[in-house]
């Protein structure tokens, strides 16, 4: 079942006076259950197409279809509405709010929406899943960056999102923390979940069930894994 | 400070252009804030400090321990013979009268009076006041027929030609010619004398009552030259009231009447009666909050300072690793502080000079800046502030270990203690700003209602002629004068009485024993009214009847004291004199030896300033008023005041030029009572305004700051599905927390500030808990808009900006 159809979406950013251009005519679908790993060259345009994806960058033109949802003909307010109930972020420097224990920065997760149902239970169910339900009361930088990362993916999950989007999550990672997280991503696409992930390594992006590789802003090839 | 340092300090300025503005002008204006009001209460405290040996110089206050009386209290005048019996008791006391002062006579210049300044003095005056002489010397007074004019009299007289020698016609208690003999400097402004003309006290005494205990008709001066040797006349002197009294006021007079030794320079802030306390709080709280606005304003340059400093962390780690000592780094913070603040202390003196015309307009005053004084004063201010806003960065960032600070994403922002000072100095800028927001409402409702407050009278339409009390003009003078005006015709009604709205010079009061029970009785104010007084003055008759040629008794000219007189008695009497009502005192006779009969009872009226108290008070009836020593007439009217005036004075000047015109509306004579407070309105509530309004520039600054440091934690939130309307919540909450707490800290300030000040008034308006409710929201209402435009601006942020931004 289709998830996702961007069409012909393009993105400019206009400074003073240089124009840059970050994406080009991309079409792109993405089915639901799907792992897609988004891999190129620093520049060329992953993360812009990934905080896209998220609504948390609006393109310049073409469409983007999530379901039947015109998502670039909607207002903030609805795009607001539209993240906090479907979209989960995990992101390469974690982005957890330094004043805030563990445990709430994963009840973050549910804070901006509207039927969170028992989010003790969430919280903890979430903390269990990715195994840091242990460091509830510290504060992050008390933990390690593997177990903060983990840590961000409970958040970006705990409110059961539709899609996944994580950008270059493994990127602050050794190797073992890296392994780590790349498995939980796993399990949860295993368990359904649909993940849209951008990564340097070839290793991490040959977990993905799908790659599409982009240079200058296109996409440039795109294949499946076989199974 | 190197090249680069000064660079860098220039850029950061230029580039957080409405930072540096806001920061260095908040602090300008708190600056400017305190210079003005430091300059006030400097000038309210220096009165006759300008005059040699003014250390040495003691009024004599005659204190009446009178507790029930309306004359309780101590005041700056005495007795006019009480030096004369001085000097006899005590060989060398060294002393002067002055007798007179402001409009104290007339000059006559071709057959017309001018009301002039004219004072009364001992021919020794100048040993107590060395007035600066122009021309002659302070010797001439020993000569009877000799006058000292001022400065600028002398060129209004005598224009270019020598007035030395000249001759003027002078009017006071008589008409008679004096010599120019010398000229002295005009009296400044920070002196409560209005004095242009010096003649001698005449030989004989002037008026019937000079040796009279209990009465005061001018001020009398003494000179010690050592506050132990004034201390111990002091001591001296109720042994001498009792000796000198025992004629006039019995045994033990100085029980009753004492006399004490009041410092001249205290005397501008300690005046006389009930008002006393008031001018001195006025100037104390201007001061407070002069130096509390420039408190507000430092802390708010701290804090601003160092919160901003923060985000330079990465600069300071990046100058170490580039080989900057902390000494250097120290060095460079403490110089941007210093240079800064200095910038902001030249701005505020700049502000304070250029607002000087405009305050010294809105409160009648006449200010300049003693460069000498305030400018090493700012350059202290600049050190301590500097240091203040300077310290912080400068050691605390230049400890920070480079490579961590490079490392992290994050700038270090003084972790939960940095934020804990800089929220509680929120509040107590807050507090502050609330407490005088809180005052400002409550000095404005006091001020507006004394003057819409009822006085007992009908206030508009209504004149006093002060002139017919002169004693150079006859009875029958009197009669003709004011049956003229009566047929004017904006004039309804013309009564004459001893007394008026803003009072006439003359007050009585005496004791009125009451029947079965022992002692003197209570004193109680007497006025003499004439004819349709009590129309005049629309006054609310509240029982029995007011005073009728009918009732022929009711004269108190046509009877001996011992016969009993017919009187009517205001409200306050009524309990004053132990009547349960209005009613029951009606018919009652009162009085002892000299019976008086309540015929009647009237509202209070207030002629007075709304800071003294209504007296408890007897009205008498004289069907010839002119006869009373000090006749006044009020003039009920309708129209235009200025018509009215016009035509009473050309009444008067063609009746008895030689007597100078003096007349004035209620409203005039009424608005001197409210002129002082309306000042001190004015100038709290410029101070409030400003404070509140550095307040405000703190806040945002603080908040312009937090957004910063928070822009991350919004892009996160918003990723998570937070609304802008969410983000602004969040943002506008962290500030309104203190900003409430800060009620906490100014409710109690500003009830406590304010049930002082309104205690200085009998006539006030209730301390409601609307003027706290109101300075609150007010305050909120402001913290809300002043932090919301950045909080919606960041909320708005696109959210994958705000994850990239560090």
């Amino acid at each position: 079942m289709l998830m996702i159809r961007l069409e012909n979406i393009q993105r400019r950013y206009v400074s003073d006076e240089v124009e840059t251009t970050a994406l080009r005519d991309i079409d792109l679908e993405v089915a639901a259950g799907e792992f897609l790993a988004i891999m190129g060259p620093s520049g060329c345009g992953k993360s812009t197409l990934l905080n896209t994806l998220g609504t948390v960058d609006r393109p310049t033109g073409g469409r983007y279809m999530f379901g039947d949802q015109d998502l670039a003909a909607m207002g903030e307010k609805d795009l607001a509405k539209f993240r906090g109930s479907t979209l989960g972020f995990v992101f390469q420097s974690f982005n957890l709010i330094d004043e805030l224990t563990i445990e709430e920065n994963v009840a973050l997760g549910l804070a901006y929406r509207a039927n969170g149902g028992d989010r003790r239970a969430r919280v903890s169910a979430a903390m269990d899943k990715v195994g840091i339900a242990h460091r509830a009361r510290h504060f992050p930088h008390q933990l390690s960056g593997g177990q903060q990362q983990r840590a961000a993916i409970a958040r970006a999950i705990v409110g059961d999102p539709k899609l996944i989007l994580a950008d270059e999550p493994t990127g602050n990672l050794d190797t073992a923390n890296g392994e780590q997280v790349m498995n939980i991503l796993q399990a949860l696409n295993d368990e359904g979940a649909t993940i849209v992930m951008v990564t340097h390594s070839p290793s991490h992006a040959d977990m993905a069930r799908r790659r599409i590789d982009m240079l200058d802003g296109r996409i440039v090839a795109s294949a499946m894994r076989s199974i | 400070m190197n090249r680069f340092a000064l660079l860098s300090l220039y850029r950061s300025l230029t580039r957080h252009k409405l930072y540096a503005a806001l920061n260095v002008g908040g602090l300008a204006v708190g600056i400017a804030v305190f210079l003005v009001l430091g300059l006030y209460a400097r000038f309210e405290t220096s009165y006759e400090k300008w005059l040699p040996r003014h250390d040495r110089i003691y009024v004599v206050q005659t204190a009446w321990n009178l507790p029930e009386s309306p004359f309780n209290g101590a005041y700056p005048y005495t007795m006019g013979g009480l030096l004369d019996q001085m000097r006899e008791d005590f060989p060398g006391t060294v002393g002067t009268r002055i007798r007179g002062g402001k409009n104290g006579g007339a000059v006559i210049r071709g057959g017309v009076a001018a009301p002039a300044d004219v004072a009364q003095v001992d021919p020794q005056f100048f040993d107590v006041f060395d007035l600066p002489m122009v021309r002659g010397s302070g010797m001439a007074l020993r000569q009877p027929a000799n006058v000292l004019i001022s400065k600028t009299l002398a060129r209004q007289y005598f224009g270019t030609s020598d007035p030395i020698g000249q001759t003027l016609t002078i009017a006071m208690d008589k008409t008679a010619n004096y010599r120019v003999a010398g000229i002295f400097r005009d009296l400044p402004k920070n002196s409560d004398y209005n004095i242009s003309l010096l003649v001698p006290m005449p030989a004989a005494p002037p008026s019937e009552q000079w040796f009279h205990w209990g009465s005061t008709s001018l001020q009398t001066f003494l000179r010690f030259d050592t506050p132990e040797a004034a201390r111990a006349f002091e001591q001296k002197l109720p042994s001498f009231v009792d000796r000198r009294a025992l004629a006039d006021m019995g045994k033990d007079a100085s029980k009753i009447h004492q006399l004490k030794l009041l410092p001249l320079t205290r005397m501008h802030l300690e005046p006389a009666g009930s008002a006393s306390a008031s001018a001195k709080i006025t100037v104390i709280t201007l001061g407070i909050v002069g130096l509390l606005t420039l408190l507000v304003a430092i802390v708010n340059y701290v804090n601003l300072a160092t919160a901003r400093a923060n985000l330079r962390a990465r600069e300071v780690a990046m100058r170490k690793v580039l080989g900057a000592d902390r000494l250097a780094l120290v060095r460079q913070f403490l110089g941007e502080a210093m240079f800064t603040v200095g910038i902001a202390a030249l701005i505020g003196l700049i502000l304070a000079e250029l607002s000087l015309p405009l305050v010294n307009a809105a409160g009648g005053l006449s200010l300049t800046i003693p460069y000498a004084l305030v400018v090493p004063a700012l350059v202290v201010l600049t050190l301590i502030v500097g240091l203040l806003a300077g310290f912080y960065p400068a050691l605390l960032l230049s400890r920070f270990p480079a490579a961590s600070v490079l490392a992290s994403a994050r700038s270090p922002g003084g972790g939960r203690v940095g934020t804990r000072v800089r929220e509680g100095l929120v509040v107590l800028q807050f507090g502050l700003a609330i407490a005088f927001m809180v005052g400002t409402g409550v000095l404005v409702a006091q001020t507006r209602h004394v003057r819409q407050s009822d006085l007992g009278f009908q206030r508009d339409g209504l004149m006093v002629l002060l002139s017919t009390r002169d004693s150079l003009i006859s009875s029958a003078q009197n009669r003709a004068v004011v049956s003229a005006i009566r047929d004017l015709p904006s004039v309804r009604t013309v009564a004459i009485g001893n007394n008026a709205v803003g009072g006439s010079g003359e007050n009585n009061a005496d004791n009125v024993p009451l029947p079965g029970v022992a002692g003197d009785g209570p004193s109680l104010r007497w006025i003499v009214t004439g004819p349709d007084f009590f129309k005049v003055y629309g006054t609310r008759l509240l029982a029995g009847r007011v005073f009728d040629d009918n009732h022929r008794d009711d004269d108190a000219l046509s009877r001996q004291l011992e016969q009993g007189r017919n009187i009517v008695i205001n409200r306050r009497a009524v309990s004053t004199l132990g009547f349960r009502s209005p009613e029951d005192a009606v018919g009652k006779t009162i009085g002892g030896n000299r019976p008086r009969t309540i015929i009647g009872v009237v509202e209070d009226m207030r002629f007075f300033s709304p800071r003294e108290p209504t007296s408890a008070s007897y009205y008498i009836y004289y069907r010839e008023p002119e006869r009373a020593t000090t006749a006044v007439a009020s003039i009920r009217f309708t129209g235009n005041p200025r018509e009215t005036m016009d035509a009473v004075r050309a009444i008067w000047q063609r009746a008895v030029p030689q007597v100078p015109f003096e007349a004035e509306t209620a409203d005039t004579q009424l608005t001197k009572f409210y002129e002082a407070d309306d000042r001190a309105t004015r100038l709290f509530a410029i101070g409030a305004g400003l404070a509140v309004l550095i307040g405000c520039v703190g806040l945002w600054g603080l908040a312009s700051y937090n957004t910063q440091m928070r822009i991350k934690e919004i892009g996160i939130r918003k990723t998570l599905g937070a609304s802008s309307r969410d983000i602004a919540r969040l943002l506008v909450g962290q500030f309104l927390r203190p900003v409430l707490l800060a009620n906490l800290l100014a409710w109690p300030l500003a009830f406590v500030a304010m049930r002082t000040w309104l205690a200085g008034f009998d006539d006030r308006v209730a301390l409601s808990p609307l003027f706290f409710i109101g300075g609150s929201l007010l305050a909120t209402v402001i913290a809300v808009l002043t932090v919301l435009g950045q909080s919606l601006r960041a909320s708005r942020a696109a959210p994958a900006w705000a994850l990239r931004h560090e």
